[in-house]
């Protein structure tokens, strides 16, 4: 850590630290309420829209902390206003606990979930942006003052380097995809038309571009070296995701009323989608290779490359084994949907955050030696257990697509019986996952603090 | 390529393939009000209901949505209205181990749900999904049913009734209904449920030809 106002990254990659842990225990429950669904006091809907809301608000947290940690360094100066970023996180995280009570009494009473001014009052019922109106302004407000703060930081000095360039272009790009979700289309086919612009646009557009800044900015920081051949291969990797991801959104406009053109532009863009990839794992693996002896932070070194690889699989070969109309007509909307959100989801994105604070966290804390062996126990942890919790979805979303989709047979009876033992695997392995978290937590609470 | 010319790439590729998406999505939109039915009031009122009970959290629609319970892009097509009505209103009084709950979901809401449920099964979805394969082999054996089985499948019994594992699960399974039921009892039952079962979200069935409802009624006993 070269400033001081760096700091501040520290606040956001601490609340996100504990939104995952609130994630992967609502996680928990939905899995169990699989099994049964009354084992809870709050219906599943409400678990649900905690353990999405939860993942998409701490990765958020922890891009900005990203953000706020790479700047001024890329920058060579202080941050433009610590107070603002710092107010800036403190009312990001009000408007979030607002949200989430606003879930738990609706889970108690859904009629108070009222209709005001045209717009439901706690919760939208969009998947992923459950998060009311008002708070979809608030957060938006929240998007911009943090982008200004990080603008002025640079404009300070000038120094535009490719790394940041990128990263904010990413993070605009993120903020104007947050728009199409916020309005009212009394047609369903229309409503999710604009609601993937918000959800593809961000996952497989924007925080892709954003995952290869900040995937560049660690494997230079790691080695110290080849910062030009790096920010070059960036560009080609963003530039490849956006070509290919653009109008790969077309794979989520096969079934729901829009045109067939849309069948050949998914299908074939879509199916590009994984070569960026597969260009970061080369990366990944090209630098830590090469440099090893200078990689010190083995820790963050395994998360780097563990990110780029998950993300291949996750994002990549997970989303083209059913991307393809002829099989998706089978698979759309089955359990294969869910293995592939986990998987890519946790490698794409939870290991992109977690690297950048395994590379932060050092600095922080001013140590060079730390115990690396916690950092690596987690991540085998939470990989092994996220990969057979993707296995058990696999199998759960085969059965479905050959029992229900095929053969004909009723949804709930797919689920209650033939599906019953994937729903308990998928539960242990959970468990499995929850132990890998806390095993983090601990390292992340206490990393550097007792000597070597 | 250095790093420069790979920059302006990135930067002039990425406007060009996102206005290619604008351009698509004019057209799209266009496009979507003919493959989709016109929107009445009650409809985007249905519309508002389904995001107020945050219905995605669990069921899909048009595949999108929680996996935890049915897509219900084509349920209008199988189900009759005042079923749904009953059902949306009180699920676990009609099946007490539903994993739904009940909401309090008003009469108007239900009904406006209903009309959205109706209007989405009409829209051109490309043909998903896709007939199961199985449903089409006994399309082709239709020739081969008796009458009774022939109506059976006709007013989609099996949608809420199951034979042998095959059927839904929300009415009583009927592989052994002719154990518990005499021949009297079930055709009565055809043509008033309620008068036999109080309560009873089945559909009446009497507007069939007697002739029918004796062919559908000897198919049921047959079924021990």
């Amino acid at each position: 850590m070269k400033y001081k106002s760096q700091k501040i990254a520290y606040n956001f990659f601490t609340a996100a630290v504990l939104f995952f842990v609130v994630q992967v225990v609502v996680g928990l429950i939905a899995a169990a309420q699989f099994i049964d669904p009354d084992i809870f006091f709050l219906p599943f809907n409400i678990i649900r829209s905690l353990h999405i809301n939860a993942l998409v608000v701490w990765m958020l947290l922890g891009l900005m902390g990203a953000t706020y940690y790479l700047v001024p360094e890329e920058s060579e100066t202080e941050l433009w206003s610590p107070v603002l970023a710092s107010l800036q996180f403190w009312a990001t995280i009000i408007v979030v606990l607002l949200v989430v009570a606003g879930y738990v009494i609706m889970g108690l009473n859904p009629q108070a979930n009222k209709i005001v001014l045209g717009t439901t009052l706690l919760n939208e019922g969009r998947e992923y942006i459950e998060a009311p109106r008002w708070a979809d302004i608030l957060i938006v407000i929240s998007v911009l003052v943090f982008l200004f703060n990080n603008f002025m930081t640079i404009l300070k000095t000038k120094k535009w380097t490719s790394i940041q360039g990128v990263l904010l272009g990413g993070l605009t790009f993120l903020a104007l995809m947050y728009l199409p979700g916020m309005f009212f289309t009394p047609s369903i086919s229309k409503d999710q038309y604009w609601w993937w612009w918000v959800i593809h646009l961000w996952v497989e557009g924007s925080w892709e571009v954003i995952a290869g800044a900040i995937l560049c900015f660690m494997l230079v920081k790691l080695t110290g070296t080849e910062r030009e051949e790096l920010e070059k291969y960036m560009y080609i990797e963003v530039g490849l995701v956006l070509f290919t991801g653009i109008l790969g959104l077309g794979h989520h406009y096969y079934w729901i009323g829009t045109p067939s053109y849309w069948l050949w532009i998914g299908g074939i863009f879509s199916a590009l989608e994984p070569i960026p990839l597969l260009l970061m794992v080369w990366d990944a693996f090209r630098i830590a290779n090469k440099h090893e002896a200078k990689i010190t932070n083995k820790t963050a070194k395994y998360y780097v490359v563990g990110h780029a690889l998950l993300n291949f699989v996750g994002a990549g070969v997970f989303g083209i084994i059913h991307t393809l109309p002829s099989v998706n007509k089978w698979t759309h909307g089955t359990q294969i949907t869910t293995a592939h959100g986990h998987l890519a989801f946790y490698g794409a994105y939870a290991l992109l955050i977690i690297a950048m604070i395994y590379i932060a966290l050092p600095e922080m804390r001013q140590v060079k030696e730390f115990n690396y062996k916690r950092g690596l126990v987690s991540f085998w942890t939470m990989t092994i257990s996220m990969i057979f919790i993707s296995l058990t979805l696999i199998g759960a979303g085969m059965t479905q697509t050959i029992m229900e989709r095929m053969i004909g047979m009723d949804y709930i009876s797919v689920k209650t019986s033939y599906n019953i033992y994937f729903w308990i695997f998928r539960l242990i392995f959970g468990f499995g996952f929850i132990a890998g978290v806390l095993i983090f937590v601990k390292d992340y609470f206490t990393l550097g603090k007792k000597p070597v | 390529m250095d790093k420069k010319s790979a920059r302006n790439l990135f930067i002039w590729g990425s406007i060009f393939f996102f206005v290619v998406l604008v351009i698509l999505t004019v057209d799209s939109m266009k496009q979507l009000d003919k493959r989709t039915p016109p929107i009445t009031e009650q409809i985007a009122e249905g519309k508002m209901a389904w995001h107020k009970y945050d219905c995605i959290g669990c069921h899909t629609i048009l595949g999108n949505g929680s996996y935890f319970a049915p897509d219900l892009t084509k349920t209008a097509e199988n189900k009759q209205e005042d079923y749904l009505k009953k059902w949306l209103m009180d699920p676990r009084a009609i099946k007490p181990d539903a994993a739904m709950p009940n909401f309090g979901i008003t009469e108007k809401e239900a009904e406006d749900l209903v009309a959205l449920l109706k209007w989405t099964s009409k829209i051109d979805t490309n043909g998903w999904p896709p007939p199961p394969i199985l449903a089409k082999a006994a399309d082709a054996q239709a020739k081969e049913l008796t009458p009774g089985q022939r109506i059976y499948q006709e007013n989609r019994c099996s949608s809420c009734h199951s034979i042998s594992g095959i059927g839904g699960t929300t009415g009583p399974d009927l592989s052994k209904v002719a154990d518990r039921r005499d021949k009297d009892w079930v055709h009565k039952h055809f043509k008033n449920p309620q008068e036999l079962v109080p309560g009873s979200a089945m559909p009446s069935f009497g507007h069939l030809s007697e002739e029918d409802l004796q062919a559908l009624t000897d198919f049921i006993m047959t079924l021990k």
